[in-house]
């Protein structure tokens, strides 16, 4: 569970958030929607402690994020936009080891989570391929597979298809929601919400560092349209 | 361009520490000891060295031709003097001496970059080199080997937008510095990128180390290593 | 379920893992560098190698800067096909002109003491050109000083003999120098970090 309690944070004296409070359950498929400049990175950045909090406090499974970090970036994975900036190593394998290597696991039990991670994301057997020979869907997916090899409660996904055309979106969005579907909570965070609307449980819209609404998918769509985020058209996807 | 090629042999099966250790310690033997006497057995090992890679001398000579021409300028520049007598032809064989000295060194090079993995010179490297300092430079290690191609790709954009601006008409001074600041640019914004992935992934400093084992074979390789750095003392 | 790492982990504090970043994505910098030229008139190569080890310096101050070359070193010598005409190995390290790849290591580190003097780096925008010109000064005095014995070594020549064949190298380092002043004076937004 995710809990944000009026949290503020400043960015050279300028407010980038300005009082949010927020409740992620466990197993919770929500979209954060928001304009460019919203606050959406700012705010997700805070649940694995990548940035600490000016006012207010994010609290993961009942403890401050930032009082035990590696609590919080066990228990949220997080994928990041550019695929091609988190890879830390240059085969897949290699670079899905990462996480369960600096939580001290035993090669065993790394190896058990890197073939798992991969063959939820469709990339099973793979571990040797060097990730730049890898077209830009299968590179979206080893980066979930790297969140995922920390066996995360909820996986936070920061636009992280941007520049991916639909079948490389469709077949990342499809593993996405068979992790949903084993009990992973998702939270797509994107100013284009076609792709993942109707898979969501509520869609949480932010404006200008505040909640502006937090709804069911359909009673969201005229709000979404209000704070300039992409819907879903008749006809469209 | 001579890399890392996956393989069955001797040399690919060996444990990287040992193979390090024999390059260090063939160099140290090589440039220490008494060369001339010496210099056909070191050669003889090398090319050893090169075949239980898989690797044959003529693929080897062909790799390190620059720096091979490089080394034969030596003889052939060192025996010119600029007044007479013109030609020393001591000078040039001093010369030879000194230059031949470093082909056998090339050559266990080659047939060590040709059989080893670089995430295995990282083991090595994060298992010998003890606490922090060991870390961060495997690490370093590995994510510089990541990152070579991604920045290869920036420069050779960055590259073509110059070019297509106009940049072939401009003078060096502008051309130059316009490349350089874009690269820097945004090789330095992927660092920060780059900085927040590593973190949300508990980039810590007592990770799992790699695997690494020692085979019998291994203790032969380290025994070569130590007969080599003591050899200059014989 | 994950309470159980939070004590053992010891995890790698926000400022290390920036420089380390940042170091890592120079000394890939560096290695690409390399192998990049531009072909002046008359068809001399013009190499963009010394702008890695000047930005290393300039960029991460000393510790971070040599430690920067020093991860080009080793993923050189690691396999990565890194030094000039896309060679690695220990060989090249060791070879005629490995002491001028070696020298980067104290070179970006003396750039980078005598650019921010401190050993903690300073905004890129507050160092002075002077400090800067100084610095990539003395880097290039190192590089030279290290790598032209080196190469009279392993060549077996004479230091005059070496001196004199190097040095019309150091026509063009100075053409860099400028360049990089130019950069770092121009108050370039590009290079500022948060």
């Amino acid at each position: 569970m995710i809990t944000v309690r009026d949290l503020v944070h400043e960015f050279d004296g300028e407010r980038v958030l300005d009082g949010v409070s927020l409740t992620i359950a466990d197993g919770e498929w929500v979209v954060l929607a928001g304009p460019n400049g919203s606050g959406k990175t700012t705010l997700v950045r805070q649940f694995n402690a990548l940035l600490e909090p000016d006012a207010g406090e994010v609290q993961i499974g009942g403890v401050p994020a930032a009082e035990n970090p590696v609590r919080a970036r066990t228990s949220v994975g997080m994928v990041f936009q550019s695929p091609r900036d988190q890879f830390v190593a240059a085969t897949v394998g290699a670079d899905v080891a990462f996480g369960p290597e600096n939580l001290g696991l035993d090669h065993d039990e790394i190896d058990r989570r890197v073939a798992e991670a991969l063959g939820a994301v469709n990339m099973a057997d793979r571990e040797e391929e060097r990730i730049d020979e890898l077209s830009g869907g299968e590179q979206a997916r080893v980066a979930i597979a790297g969140a995922l090899a920390m066996e995360p409660d909820h996986l936070v996904l920061d636009e992280p298809f941007t520049g991916l055309d639909w079948p490389a979106r469709r077949s990342a969005l499809q593993r996405l929601d068979s992790l949903a579907a084993d009990g992973t909570g998702i939270v797509f965070v994107t100013h284009d919400v076609r792709d993942v609307l109707d898979r969501a449980d509520r869609v949480v819209g932010l404006e200008s560092g505040t909640v502006a609404f937090d709804l069911p998918p359909d009673d969201a769509r005229e709000r979404l349209a209000e704070i300039d985020v992409r819907v879903p058209g008749p006809g469209a996807g | 361009m001579l890399t890392y090629t996956p393989g069955e042999t001797l040399a690919h099966r060996l444990d990287p520490r040992g193979k390090l250790a024999v390059q260090f310690s063939f160099a140290i033997a090589i440039f220490a000891g008494p060369a001339v006497p010496w210099l056909p057995a070191m050669l003889a090992l090398a090319v050893g060295c090169l075949l239980l890679a898989g690797l044959s001398v003529w693929r080897a000579l062909r790799t390190y031709w620059v720096v091979l021409l490089v080394l034969s300028l030596g003889p052939v520049l060192g025996a010119v003097t600029l007044g007479p007598p013109w030609i020393q032809p001591e000078r040039g064989l001093d010369s030879l001496r000194s230059v031949a000295r470093v082909v056998p060194v090339l050559f266990v090079s080659a047939a060590f970059v040709h059989s080893t993995p670089v995430r295995e010179t990282r083991a090595a490297i994060q298992r010998t080199v003890p606490g922090r300092f060991g870390q961060l430079l495997g690490v370093g290690v590995a994510l510089t080997f990541r990152f070579i191609p991604v920045v290869r790709e920036d420069l050779r954009r960055i590259r073509e937008a110059v070019l297509a601006r106009g940049g072939e008409r401009r003078p060096l001074r502008d051309r130059a510095g316009r490349i350089t600041t874009l690269a820097l640019a945004r090789s330095m914004a992927r660092a920060d990128r780059l900085s927040v992935a590593l973190q949300a992934r508990c980039f810590a400093w007592n990770p799992t180390l790699p695997r690494l084992s020692f085979a019998p074979v291994d203790y032969a390789v380290l025994a070569l290593a130590a007969g080599l750095a003591l050899s200059p003392l014989l | 379920m994950s309470q159980e790492y939070s004590d053992s982990v010891d995890l790698v504090n926000a400022g290390t893992v920036a420089y380390l970043s940042g170091a890592v994505l120079i000394a890939a910098l560096t290695a690409v560098l390399a192998q990049f030229s531009i072909d002046l008139p008359g068809g001399v190569p013009f190499s963009f190698q010394p702008f890695g080890v000047f930005f290393a310096g300039i960029l991460l101050g000393p510790i971070w800067g040599g430690f920067s070359m020093l991860l080009y070193l080793l993923v050189g010598i690691a396999g990565a096909p890194v030094f000039s005409n896309g060679t690695a190995g220990v060989g090249i390290v060791l070879g005629p002109t490995g002491g001028f790849l070696i020298s980067y290591v104290f070179a970006a580190a003396a750039i980078g003491l005598v650019a921010h003097r401190s050993l903690a780096p300073v905004s890129v925008d507050d160092l002075p050109a002077v400090g800067v010109t100084a610095g990539l000064v003395v880097g290039s005095a190192i590089i030279y000083a290290i790598g032209v014995p080196w190469f009279a070594e392993v060549q077996g020549w004479t230091l005059p003999r070496a001196a004199g064949f190097m040095a019309p190298f150091a026509v063009g380092d100075a053409i860099k120098i400028a360049i990089t002043v130019g950069i770092v004076a121009g108050g370039n937004e590009l290079l500022e970090r948060p």
